[in-house]
């Protein structure tokens, strides 16, 4: 038997086209008599238009349409909620949000568009926008949490959570807020649309091009089964690609108006505005616990922003139901509607929030008690799940927590804060926990054995950038016992079997095992062939004589590889699809977890925090790719160390304007923000999420992050900082 | 982005000839496409002026000259400048990114715009970029904004690190028109926004900067740049200072102290200068001296905090140099 090269450092496949430029992205497509769309947004934050003057738009030089709402492209309402906007651009005349789409035109060329997109002249009915909180009373909507599980959990005879709470020991209140923050993936949102007839194709960027087939289909009225997207390669998504943001269904409808391909790429400005963003929210935590630390209630009412032209918001508190053990907790969820774009998820939408806030509280409660962080967290360990009794699939946050205490060296850790000081700069360290909900969905693959001695496998899943690719090509590689280079995976492409989206953490859990179904029935395919096609060898034996192993066909001493066989059976390939279920567990509770810890260096004179060591343990479940899987959570950390330290989009308050959006103002983490950063996995397979044992690794690693730095900041200065990003003004008087 | 005519004349005379109204010379670039492709510049003529023989970095007469054309990173790498004007190659080496500092020219450096996002969005009012129309920045977004030389007309800071070093160690331009040369002193060639924000230094449309002339003298080989920021890398000063000092048993015989992010123009600070002359080199000395740095301050909503990290970041600047503590 080879090696399984399961758990192995392995390349990425894709790696080589993506670094030589080679992988062709939907914004490099361009197929014949390609035209140009560009989007025309509004200057106001809110309001009505009352006049679009395009005239001198339509005049301009290869101009060949303008699209506005007293002119709009016909799109039918959106059915489904994919956590973009609610509605498809240009259908009314109300603008939500400064920036909305409120025109787009179509040229020979790029620039012409766009020039022609500035000589519009708009005129509107202002109303002041809402853009902060806690917005007008009347529009804050107490909203279901979407817990997995109840919202609320009381211990026998605790009649309230507040009752609860106000009979603790130790009491201990306070409030924890973050700002918009935006996903800013390399590439921008970009669809390239052409129109043979009456089927459509589109090039998009997509989380998961059944996605968008789904949302073409609804708002563009045309069979699913007409519509073909593909999108082999995502530069980035983090959530900001879940949704087919005003380009797609604009390039789409305005390709089969004009009878020519469209292509519509956001600028980056744009893509600020337009494709989503986190939305602000606020944490009011309060927790109770006995004099040695037991929690005995916590209640986080969460407060979330969502934009008035979509319907998603986060639900921020719900982190603290599964964290740690409390026989009462309560989460609560308030919506405040504002004139900004449309929120969406943004990598652990919940959680990367939610954890700051409980991860800071944890410390600032042991604190109080005189406890040790990890000993606070150790002392409320979640045996069970929370807030539903259920026991895990699998967890070993302690190893977790073990492990990394000893690598790291925490029990050198000074009690006390401002003990450190090296030079100029107080040094501190801090710790926070990560978990990140893990589950199974239903998938379908198809793999191919070709006579060239290859395998394909493929599916609708995208790869971001994740290592999907890579993923799919060691699992099939696995079990069809040939090499991985022997394997070409598709991604990307509707008219492949439906697979996972990339959403969730789930491309892995949910794809990997269908894979492996796939990779054992073309085997059975294959064989098959062997014995009925005349031309084999094995022609007329029994099936159950004749195995397959190492990408081999063999019986009674004669083996031949699959290419070698299917060549002399001049058949081109063999191919199955594999199914596997959505796994229906409801007896367990479902997570993967971990732990960071960190040093953070905060100067004594001028207060920059600076992160300068980190290391993070997680029990993730069975590894796939190690390689790629540590690039996931280092990728995670240093999101985590911008959401921490450096990003917030700002928001005029007049105007409803991002007054930074864009990549100059927008601060994201350089390199010489980021340390090596240490990561470990405990590799144990989750036995019940699947055979395979693969639970999720996408998210989880920014969870947990802006806790542990806020942490470390305030074991660093004594100075607990509620408010992200933690810039060095909140730290001078340190 | 706005049509445009093109020109990419080889002479300084032709290139001046060439200059009308709307007319807009083009060196790296890396600030006016920027800002071409923002709406905020739409000049209608662009004269390239990267063939003209602007080039060089030299000392002579007591001076070092860099020709307006020679590129950031040139100048930062350059032995004279590393060695007798450290304060120069560092605060070019800690401005934006390898790549822009590879285009970008000195003279365009001095001439960039301001980072106010405001000015950068033509869909908003701003003095600077359409007079009369207002300054958001007052009680907007204005945590990056200057707290010195601020008007209620414009509160932009000027961005140049290398200006701050350039200011701190009197620095003058050669201008040059069509009547020929004048020499300013980079000090005096910016103005303060008062109520006309849109004029912000001396030069006239129709004139080139052609050199950066800075004295030499003992001060500037021990020299340093601070610069205080969010990021590490790869943004705009929040504060920054620029120290030339001379010691003579632990006494502060001299110093040249300017500062950025702080000032609508690079902000020479005497008084600190002042403050510090004769008396030890200590930190006391070095906090009681920077607390006039920040005379007349005028904090806004979100860059209050400036007032303090101004004077903490001379503070640590003033120690570095001297190497005391
Ligand atoms: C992302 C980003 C980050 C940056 N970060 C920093 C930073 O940290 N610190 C910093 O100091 N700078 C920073 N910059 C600004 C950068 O240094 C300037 O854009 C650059 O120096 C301008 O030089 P240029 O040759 O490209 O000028 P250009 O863009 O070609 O010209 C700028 C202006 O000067 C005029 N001009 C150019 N040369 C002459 C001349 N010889 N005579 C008369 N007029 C002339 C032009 O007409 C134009 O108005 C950053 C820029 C960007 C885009
Ligand atoms: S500070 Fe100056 S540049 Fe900024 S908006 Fe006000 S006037 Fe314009």
């Amino acid at each position: 038997m080879r090696a399984t090269p399961i758990g192995q450092p392995v390349d990425r496949v894709d790696g080589r086209i993506k670094v030589t430029g080679a992988a062709v992205y939907a914004a490099d497509n361009k197929p014949a008599g390609l035209t140009y769309g560009y989007i025309v947004t509004s200057t106001i934050g809110r309001g009505v238009i009352t006049g679009m003057d395009t005239a001198a738009a339509l005049a301009s030089p290869g101009v060949l349409a303008v699209y506005t709402p007293f002119n709009p492209l016909k799109l039918f309402a959106y059915v489904q909620n994919q956590n973009d906007e609610s509605a498809p651009p240009l259908q009314d005349k109300e603008v939500r949000f400064h920036g909305q789409t409120i025109g787009f035109v179509v040229a020979e060329t790029w620039e012409q568009a766009r020039d022609a997109a500035s000589l519009i002249r708009t005129t509107y009915q202002q109303q002041p926008p809402v853009t902060a909180f806690p917005g007008p009373p009347a529009a804050m909507e107490k909203a279901d949490t979407d817990a997995e599980g109840p919202d609320t959990v009381l211990a026998t005879g605790v009649a309230s959570v507040a009752q609860a709470v106000a009979a603790g020991e130790v009491t201990f209140t306070a409030s924890y807020s973050t700002p918009v923050q935006h996903h800013c993936a390399m590439e921008p949102h970009a669809t390239v649309a052409t129109w043979n007839g009456d089927h459509l194709t589109a090039y998009t960027v997509t989380q998961g091009a059944v996605l968008s087939v789904r949302r073409l289909s609804e708002t563009l009225g045309v069979d699913a089964a007409k519509i073909h997207v593909i999108s082999p390669h995502v530069g980035g998504g983090f959530g900001g690609k879940w949704g087919n943001w005003a380009q797609v269904p604009l390039a789409c409808a305005a390709a089969k108006a004009l009878g020519r391909p469209v292509k519509a790429v956001l600028t980056r400005e744009q893509v600020f505005t337009l494709a989503g963003h986190r939305p602000l929210t606020v944490q009011n935590l309060k927790m109770a616990c006995t004099a040695d630390g037991k929690l005995t209630a916590i209640t986080n009412d969460g407060i979330t922003s969502r934009g008035f032209a979509g319907s998603w918001s986060e639900s921020v508190a719900n982190w603290t139901l599964t964290t740690y053990a409390s026989p009462s907790i309560q989460v609560t969820k308030t919506i405040v509607p504002l004139n900004l774009g449309a929120a969406t998820v943004m990598r652990a939408p919940g959680e990367a929030n939610g954890s700051f806030a409980l991860e800071s509280a944890m410390d600032e409660l042991a604190e109080r008690l005189g406890l040790d962080p990890l000993e606070m967290r150790m002392k409320n360990y979640a045996t069970f799940v929370p807030n539903t009794g259920k026991p895990w699939s699998s967890k070993h946050l302690d190893e977790c927590y073990r492990r990394g205490a000893e690598e790291f060296g925490w029990s050198k850790r000074p009690k006390k804060v401002r003990a450190t000081v090296d030079g100029d700069w107080l040094v501190g360290t801090g710790m926070g926990t990560a978990t990140y909900g893990a589950s199974r969905g239903l998938a379908s693959i198809k793999v191919r054995l070709s006579a060239d001695g290859t395998a394909s496998v493929s599916g609708t899943a995208a790869d971001l950038g994740t290592g999907q690719y890579t993923v799919f090509a060691i699992l099939a590689a696995d079990v069809l016992g040939i090499p991985v280079d022997r394997v070409r995976p598709e991604l990307g492409d509707s008219t492949s079997p439906t697979a996972a989206n990339a959403g969730g953490s789930n491309s892995t859990c949910t794809n990997g095992p269908a894979v492996q179904v796939a990779a054992k029935a073309v085997q059975t395919e294959l064989v098959a062939l062997a014995v009925t096609n005349p031309k084999s060898p094995f022609h007329g034996k029994d099936p159950a004589e004749v195995v397959y192993r190492d990408g081999s066909v063999s019986s009674g001493g004669l083996t031949m590889s699959f290419g070698t066989l299917l060549t002399t059976c001049d058949v081109g390939s063999v191919e199955a699809v594999g199914t596997s279920p959505r796994l229906v567990d409801p007896e367990h509770g479902f997570r993967s977890f971990g732990v960071h810890f960190c040093e953070v260096r905060v100067h004594r004179w001028t207060g920059e925090p600076r992160v300068t060591r980190w290391l993070s343990v997680m029990d993730a479940g069975t590894i796939i790719n190690v390689k790629a899987a540590r690039s996931q959570i280092q990728g995670a950390v240093v999101m985590g160390i911008g959401q921490a330290l450096l990003e917030a989009t700002e928001v005029d308050q007049g105007t409803g304007r991002f007054a930074n959006g864009n990549l100059a103002s927008y601060l994201v983490p350089v390199h010489a923000d980021i340390p090596p950063i240490d990561v470990r996995f405990l590799d144990h397979p989750d036995p019940l999420i699947s055979g395979l044992g693969a639970k999720g690794i996408g998210e989880l690693g920014i969870v947990g992050v802006a806790g542990a730095i806020g942490n470390a900041v305030h074991h660093a200065t004594g100075v607990r900082v509620r408010e992200l990003p933690i810039t060095l003004e909140k730290l001078l008087g340190s | 982005m706005r049509a445009f005519d093109y020109a990419a004349p080889s002479s300084v005379d032709e290139a001046l000839r060439l200059t009308k109204p709307g007319s807009a010379f083009l060196a790296g670039g890396t600030t006016l496409v920027d800002l071409m492709k923002l709406d905020v510049l739409t000049p209608d003529h662009v004269i390239d002026v990267n063939r003209l023989p602007l080039n060089g970095i030299r000392l002579s007469d007591g001076h070092l000259r860099i020709g307006a054309l020679e590129r950031m990173s040139a100048v930062a790498a350059h032995p004279t400048v590393m060695v007798h004007f450290p304060v120069i190659s560092r605060a070019l080496l800690l401005s934006a990114s390898g790549q822009l500092r590879n285009m970008a020219s000195i003279g365009g450096n001095l001439l960039q715009r301001t980072r106010c996002d405001y000015f950068r969005d033509v869909t908003a009012p701003c003095n600077k970029r359409q007079p009369g129309s207002g300054c958001p920045a007052q009680t907007g977004v204005n945590r990056t904004h200057a707290i010195l030389g601020s008007s209620s007309s414009c509160a932009a800071t000027h961005a140049s690190d290398v200006a701050v070093a350039f200011v701190a160690l009197e620095a003058m331009v050669v201008v040059r028109g069509r009547g020929g040369d004048r020499i300013v002193p980079l000090e005096d060639f910016y103005l303060l926004p008062g109520n006309t924000p849109q004029v912000e230094n001396q030069l006239g449309p129709d004139e080139l900067i052609v050199e950066v002339r800075v004295p030499v003298s003992p001060l500037a080989r021990q020299s340093t740049y601070l610069k205080i920021r969010d990021r590490q890398s790869y943004e705009f000063a929040l504060t920054s200072v620029a120290v030339a000092l001379s010691l003579r048993r632990g006494v502060v015989l001299d110093a040249r102290i300017a500062a950025g992010g702080v000032g609508t123009k690079p902000w020479r600070l005497r008084a600190v200068e002042d403050a510090l002359k004769g008396n030890p080199a200590m930190e006391k000395t070095f906090s009681d001296a920077a607390e006039s740095a920040v005379d007349g301050a005028r904090p806004l909503a979100q860059n209050a905090f400036k007032v303090t990290l101004l004077k903490r970041t001379i503070v640590r600047a003033l120690i570095d140099v001297a190497g005391v503590r």
